[in-house]
C-alpha cells in the first residue's frame, strides 16, 4: 500500500534524541490530503475514467434517488438517499427536482462532516435539469467538484519547482 | 498463435481485438487476467484476517409496527398538503436540516458513520479485529471563545489553536449509568509508530456530566507533528457495567509525555468483561502555530520536523561514450548535487553585499546581452539562470 511509505527526519541540525528518525503516519487518508498519494493510473482509454480518489456517484431508481461517494478501493463511503426516512419526512416527492435539490444540501453536509470536500465527478448535467440542480446545491454545500492533481516531486533537472501542498495549507 | 484460438473457449474471444497479422505479446487474452485481477490478488487476505467481530451495545429495537403506522400516515398527510406540494413544484421546498440530521442519527447514521471510520481505519488501529456500530451519538463542541463552537463529527479538520482546551460533551443517558470518555490520537507517537498517546480519559462519569468523573489523564492539545500531514484524534464513549478503578498511573498536565503512550486494544482486553463501546466521535488536525509553542513552552524540548521520504529517481548508469547528449546535462546528473548546488550558490554570493541593497531583477532578461564569443552551451545555461529554470532553485 502507498500510504506506508515512511516519513524522514528532515535534516534537523541539533539533535532530537526523543524523536524517532522514521515517522510513519497510519492515517489512510493522509497522503490524500497532502496530495501524494498515486490515483489509479492506466486506464485513459476507458469511458469513464478511474483516475481519482474519490468519486461522486448518482443513480436514480424508480423509487428513489441515491447519492454516494466512491471511494477507488474501499467503495461507497458516504451515502445519502431520498428514500431514507430522514429526507423523506420532509419531501413532498422522492423524485422531483425538489428532492434532487434537498438531497444535494443533505449529501453536502455529510460529506464535509466526513471531512471529504473534494470529489471528483464526471457527470455532465442538462443544463437547468435535476441533476444540474443537485451539482449547483452541492457545490454551494461547500463541495468541490473536481480533484486536485498530484504532486510530483521535481528532479533537479526539471525546470520548474512547484509548490508543496503540504507547506501551502499553513499559511 | 492461431491454433490457441480454435480450442472450446473461443467463443469468447472478441477476435476484432486481435491483430493477426501481428504476434501478440504476452499471453493470449483468454489466459491472461486483467489489471484489476492481478491488483486483487495481491491485496488478497485470508479470511482469518479479515473477519472481524461486533464489540459494540445491541441496537435497541424501536421499530414497532405501530411506528411504522404512523409513518404511512405521515406519508399520506404529506401527499395531501397543497401548501407542500406547490412549494416542491416551485422549487422552493427547502428541507429543515436540523431535524433531517436527527432523524438521520436515528435511523441509518450510526451504520454511515461506522462505514465512515472503517474509511479512517479507525477501528482497525484501534481494536485491529473489532469494530462497533456507534448507536450512541456523540456530541464533542470544542469552544472557540468567540460564542460559537466547532462540532467533532466524523473526520472534519480542527486546527490544534481551535483545540486548546477541552471540549464540552454531550450525550443521551440516564442519570445511574457510568461511562468512560477516551481521546486517543492514532498517528502522534514520535518513538513507536504503532502506539497511541491518550490524550484525555475520564472514568466514572454519571450520568452525562463528564465534570463529575475522575479524570485519570488530564486534557492535553492535539500536536501533529509539522510535515506529517494529518493526524486522527478519537473520542470513544465506553459505557461501564459499574464503578470501575483503572490501573492507569494519574497523568496530569505537567507530568512527562512517556505516560500517556497507550495501546486502546491492550487496554481494551483487560477490561472488556467491564465496558463496551457506545459512541465515536473523531476529527482529523494537522500543524499550526500552536504545536510549536507547545513543544517549546509544555515539552521543553526542539520541534521535531519531518519530511515525505519521496523514492529517488532512477538514473541510467553512466556511459562512456553517451551519443546525442549535451555534455553538461548529462555530467551533471552523475555529480555528487551537493557539489552543484554549492556551485550554484557561491556565484549567488558573489554578487550579493550585506550592506547594499540587491539590484532590482532584469525586466526582459532574455534581452540582456552575452559575449559574443560565449559558446552556445555556456549561452543556454546562463539563460536558464537568468530566467530562474532548473537547478538554480534548489540553492
Amino acid at each position: 500500500m502507498n500510504y506506508l511509505r515512511p516519513f524522514t527526519v528532515q535534516i534537523v541540525s541539533r539533535n532530537n534524541s526523543t524523536a524517532s528518525n522514521v515517522f510513519v503516519n497510519r492515517n489512510p487518508r493522509n497522503l490524500e490530503r497532502i496530495r501524494i498519494a498515486r490515483k489509479p493510473d492506466g486506464y485513459h482509454l476507458d469511458k469513464p475514467g478511474r483516475k481519482f480518489w474519490h468519486k461522486l456517484s448518482l443513480t436514480s431508481s424508480n423509487r428513489t434517488v441515491t447519492a454516494q461517494v466512491v471511494h477507488y478501493i474501499n467503495g461507497p463511503v458516504i451515502e445519502a438517499k431520498t428514500s431514507e426516512w430522514a429526507l423523506r419526512k420532509q419531501l413532498y416527492s422522492i423524485k422531483d427536482t425538489s428532492a434532487y435539490i434537498n438531497l444535494g444540501r443533505v449529501f453536502a453536509q455529510r460529506c464535509l462532516e466526513s471531512g471529504i470536500s473534494e470529489i471528483y465527478c464526471d457527470i455532465k448535467p442538462v443544463e437547468g435539469g435535476k441533476v444540474d440542480r443537485f451539482l449547483k446545491e452541492v457545490v454551494n454545500g461547500g463541495i468541490k467538484l473536481e480533484e486536485p492533481e498530484t504532486y510530483k516531486k521535481p528532479s533537479p533537472w526539471d525546470r520548474y519547482r512547484p509548490e508543496k501542498p503540504w507547506e501551502v495549507a499553513e499559511e | 498463435m492461431l491454433t490457441t484460438f480454435r480450442g472450446t473457449r473461443t467463443a469468447h474471444v472478441l477476435l476484432q481485438h486481435i491483430r493477426l497479422a501481428h504476434r501478440i505479446r504476452g499471453k493470449a487474452p483468454i489466459y491472461c487476467r486483467t489489471i484489476k485481477d492481478r491488483i486483487d490478488e495481491i491485496n488478497y487476505k485470508d479470511e482469518l484476517y479479515t473477519s472481524r467481530i461486533d464489540i459494540g451495545l445491541p441496537k435497541t429495537k424501536n421499530e414497532t409496527r405501530n411506528a411504522r403506522l404512523s409513518r404511512l400516515e405521515h406519508l399520506k398527510n404529506l401527499k395531501a398538503d397543497q401548501k407542500l406540494e406547490q412549494l416542491a413544484r416551485n422549487f422552493e421546498l427547502q428541507i429543515d436540516l436540523d431535524e433531517t440530521k436527527k432523524d438521520w442519527l436515528q435511523t441509518c447514521g450510526p451504520k454511515q458513520k461506522k462505514q465512515v471510520a472503517d474509511h479512517y481505519a479507525i477501528f482497525e488501529h484501534l481494536y485491529g479485529e473489532g469494530y462497533f456500530i456507534p448507536y450512541l451519538n456523540l456530541e464533542v463542541l470544542y469552544d472557540l471563545k468567540d460564542g460559537s463552537y466547532l462540532p467533532v463529527y466524523t473526520g472534519n479538520v480542527i486546527k490544534p489553536a481551535e483545540a486548546l482546551e477541552y471540549p464540552a460533551v454531550n450525550y443521551e443517558s440516564d442519570a445511574d449509568s457510568l461511562w468512560t470518555l477516551a481521546l486517543t490520537s492514532l498517528d502522534g507517537h514520535l518513538t513507536e509508530n504503532d502506539k497511541e498517546y491518550v490524550h484525555w480519559l475520564v472514568a466514572n462519569i454519571p450520568g452525562n456530566s463528564v465534570e463529575k468523573g475522575d479524570t485519570i489523564v488530564e486534557y492535553m492539545q492535539p500536536f501533529p507533528l509539522k510535515g506529517t500531514g494529518y493526524h486522527r484524534y478519537v473520542f470513544v464513549l465506553y459505557k461501564q457495567n459499574g464503578p470501575l478503578s483503572y490501573n492507569i498511573k494519574k497523568v496530569t498536565s505537567t507530568s512527562v509525555l512517556r505516560d500517556r503512550t497507550f495501546v486502546t486494544r491492550d487496554w481494551y482486553k483487560q477490561y472488556q468483561d467491564n465496558i463496551t463501546p457506545a459512541g465515536l466521535a473523531f476529527y482529523q488536525s494537522h500543524w499550526d502555530n500552536t504545536v510549536r509553542d507547545f513543544f517549546h513552552s509544555v515539552l521543553h524540548r526542539k520541534e521535531p520536523v519531518y519530511e515525505y521520504d519521496f523514492p529517488k529517481p532512477y538514473i541510467r548508469p553512466q556511459e562512456w561514450f553517451p551519443r546525442r547528449k549535451p555534455f553538461n546535462i548529462y555530467m551533471d546528473k552523475y555529480r555528487d548535487p551537493k557539489e552543484i548546488n554549492k556551485e550554484y550558490l557561491l556565484r549567488k554570493l558573489k554578487t550579493e553585499d550585506p550592506f547594499k541593497m540587491p539590484p532590482p531583477p532584469l525586466k526582459f532578461p532574455n534581452a540582456q546581452p552575452l559575449p559574443k564569443n560565449m559558446p552556445s552551451w555556456l549561452k543556454l545555461h546562463e539563460k536558464k539562470i537568468r530566467l530562474r529554470w532548473g537547478r538554480v532553485n534548489d540553492v
